[in-house]
């Protein structure tokens, strides 16, 4: 098993980890030839909710060499905080927040190099990096990250969550702002509804005893529904094609947990553009596109299961 | 709940109680975030005083706020006395106010803030917070000019200023300009508080209804101006607001003293001193005193008709930060009994043009110590 890369895009890499670190302690990885997949399917995590990302490797990775007795695919389960603290210490521009730019680094690595190895009888993803210090001289750092690769028989039972065709698709809008609504509703209710209709309309609301509040957007972009993976355009405010759908008008709903889908908005890091999906009363899939659509170096998939409200 | 919903239908053509609209929410929400003491507030309307929001905490503390109806872009009231006959009269206790043109409620608060905040953009960004620092440091300039009594608080105040602001900068929210406006309604007893939310015309808005409950008597304290002992008027609400902040959140009790000014003097050998107004709190780690100047820049106002020295929960005086936060100015009474009153001017813009004082007044009865 041979796998060596070095880390172009930096600051990708580490948003994307960035995303899926608040979501689970440990996540998937597996590398291909020409694509890198990242997978939270674990049950234990909040509401739930599933990641399963592809990520193409010309998007991070240059000089990248893979070789394995498994169809040349290296499977991993690794840490995703030791995994972004690796990627944190190696570029300054990596870490988004001015406070964590100012303690780290004092030195911007020009290289850094992914390898696996052995060290003390496990298996580590090593990430070397050469820099320059601030006084001008050579440094070299290394982080071990401890993984374990995955046999391929436990590769081959990852399944993606299997959902009915979604009734409707929708571009989000900033998930910044969005995140900004959804935290405010946190501390009012545990569950809040999603409604979106083919007419560019999107619902976010919440119900309880004390207060009903509904936030509302309209003339969200309706994708057309065809082919998620590339037909949208980034722009695309003239796709209200009603003629794919019935009753624009309906709305569907899933509800979900707030906790979960304010997890899912931590990916605003990483986001320029969001589809969201809705599988009314099963799951709200999420497509968080990584860099421009248009050259998508990635896709993000957020599965958010709806939660089973006892009271209908 | 099941008895709102069956009435809304009857009524739906009914003008509601009060409709009001704000194109800025931050001022309606700094004086409602300057008594968010505890959740649950009861709400007077009434057609001339506006809104009265009134929270109690511990029997012991009332934070009200006035909101008067010139704060509000529109703000339209009517109270058909056939709907105050047969349902206001039955729930209103006859401890409430008198006034038969009045409507009451209770909300809870915490959520009703919540929800005006839900764009972020409802708390007072950068642009207010270096407004209110200038305020401030002239205030500070013209004591410099005078006698040597306010050092202390001098030497304090610029220390604080620029780091003040830097922090409600940081907590200023997406403050860019943005503000969040309001429609506001309220259909009469068991119907909800209709929020109606918009940040600008291409923006997201959003709807609340906030349920309403019938509204419980808060406890009375009536404050009898003629049995006044203390009354002081501080110049700059800051001169207050610092002393409070610098107190350690331990203590756990505050006390206020002070004397008549020509009785007021120093230590000297044999007797101690004589503060004019004193500020002490305890706590298990220790005590602090200060002790303020007799300057008409710092106090503006100062009677004091015979010694005096009240304590209060330091719980329950430091729950008025944050109302001091956003006013100018600070007027303490104490009276006979202890009780003391405190009200915090705060001014708004008007639509038109202009400013209206606003005010928050917070009501404390005094620890009973049995001693004094």
């Amino acid at each position: 098993m041979r796998f060596r890369a070095t880390v172009e895009n930096v600051p990708i890499f580490f948003r994307i980890i960035q995303a899926v670190e608040k979501l689970q302690k440990k996540c998937i990885i597996k590398f291909t030839e020409t694509e890198m997949h990242i997978i939270c399917n674990d049950d234990a995590n909040e509401g739930g909710t599933q990641v399963w990302s592809v990520v193409k490797i010309d998007s991070i990775f240059t000089s990248y060499r893979i070789q394995s007795n498994a169809n040349n695919q290296i499977t991993m389960t690794i840490s995703t905080e030791a995994l972004l603290s690796a990627l944190k210490s190696s570029s300054s521009s990596a870490a988004s927040s001015t406070i964590a730019a100012a303690i780290l680094p004092t030195y911007d690595a020009d290289e850094v190099v992914m390898k696996l190895a052995k060290k003390n009888d496990h298996a580590v993803l090593s990430f070397e990096m050469f820099g320059m210090s601030r006084t001008g001289r050579r440094v070299r750092v290394a982080h071990d990250v401890r993984i374990d690769v995955m046999r391929p028989a436990d590769v081959e039972k990852l399944r993606e969550p299997l959902c009915p065709e979604p009734d409707v698709h929708i571009l989000l809008p900033p998930l910044q702002k969005l995140r900004t609504i959804v935290e405010r509703l946190r501390p009012l209710s545990d569950v809040m509804a999603i409604q979106v209709n083919g007419n560019g309309k999107l619902q976010v609301s919440i119900s309880t005893d004390t207060v009903k509040l509904e936030t509302r957007w309209t003339g969200c972009p309706n994708p057309p529904i065809a082919r998620e993976g590339q037909a949208q355009d980034g722009e695309g405010g003239n796709s209200h094609d009603a003629l794919e759908k019935p009753d624009p008008e309906k709305m569907f709903s899933v509800l979900v947990s707030i906790r979960s889908f304010l997890k899912f908005l931590n990916s605003h890091v990483v986001s320029t553009t969001t589809i969201a999906c809705i599988c009314q009363n099963h799951c709200a899939i999420l497509y968080v596109y990584i860099g421009e659509v248009a050259d998508a170096g990635g896709v993000l998939t957020f599965y958010i299961p709806t939660v089973l409200d006892g009271d209908d | 709940m099941s008895q709102m919903m069956s009435q809304r239908s009857e009524a739906e053509e009914a003008k509601p109680v009060l409709t009001a609209s704000v194109h800025d929410v931050r001022y309606f929400v700094a004086l409602l975030r300057g008594i968010n003491i505890a959740n649950r507030a009861s709400v007077t309307l009434t057609r001339e005083g506006g809104m009265t929001v009134t929270v109690e905490e511990g029997r012991t503390l009332l934070a009200t706020s006035y909101i008067y109806p010139d704060h509000f872009d529109s703000w339209e009231y009517n109270l058909e006395p056939t709907r105050v006959l047969s349902s206001q009269q039955s729930s209103l206790s006859k401890d409430s106010e008198p006034d038969s043109d009045s409507t009451s409620f209770e909300i809870p608060l915490g959520t009703l803030i919540e929800c005006l905040n839900i764009f972020g953009t409802a708390t007072f960004s950068s642009a207010t917070a270096g407004s209110k620092s200038k305020k401030w440091r002239r205030g500070e300039h013209d004591d410099a000019s005078d006698d040597d009594a306010g050092g202390r608080q001098r030497s304090r105040a610029p220390s604080n200023a620029p780091n003040n602001s830097r922090i409600e900068q940081y907590f200023g929210g997406g403050g860019h300009g943005k503000r969040t406006s309001m429609r506001l309604s309220y259909g009469g007893p068991g119907y909800p508080l209709t929020l109606l939310l918009a940040e600008d015309s291409t923006g997201p808005t959003t709807t609340c209804e906030i349920s309403t409950f019938d509204p419980e008597p808060n406890i009375e304290l009536p404050f009898d101006g003629d049995r006044t002992v203390l009354k002081i008027i501080f110049k700059s609400s800051s001169w207050l607001r610092e002393a409070l902040s610098e107190l350690d959140p331990s203590c756990d009790k505050i006390t206020f003293v002070s004397n008549p000014a020509d009785e007021a003097r120093r230590a000297q050998r044999a007797a101690p001193a004589k503060p004019l107004f004193r500020i002490q709190a305890s706590g298990s780690f220790g005590s602090t005193e200060m002790d303020y100047p007799n300057d008409r820049e710092v106090l503006e106002t100062f009677e004091c008709t015979h010694a005096i020295s009240v304590s209060y929960r330091f719980g329950h005086i430091s729950k008025t930060l944050r109302a001091l936060q956003s006013s100018t100015k600070t007027s303490l009474r104490i009276e006979e009994e202890g009780l003391l009153s405190l009200q915090f001017l705060v001014p708004v813009p008007k639509p038109r043009g202009g400013m209206s004082d606003s005010f928050i007044e917070f009501r404390c009865l005094a620890l009973d110590e049995g001693g004094d």
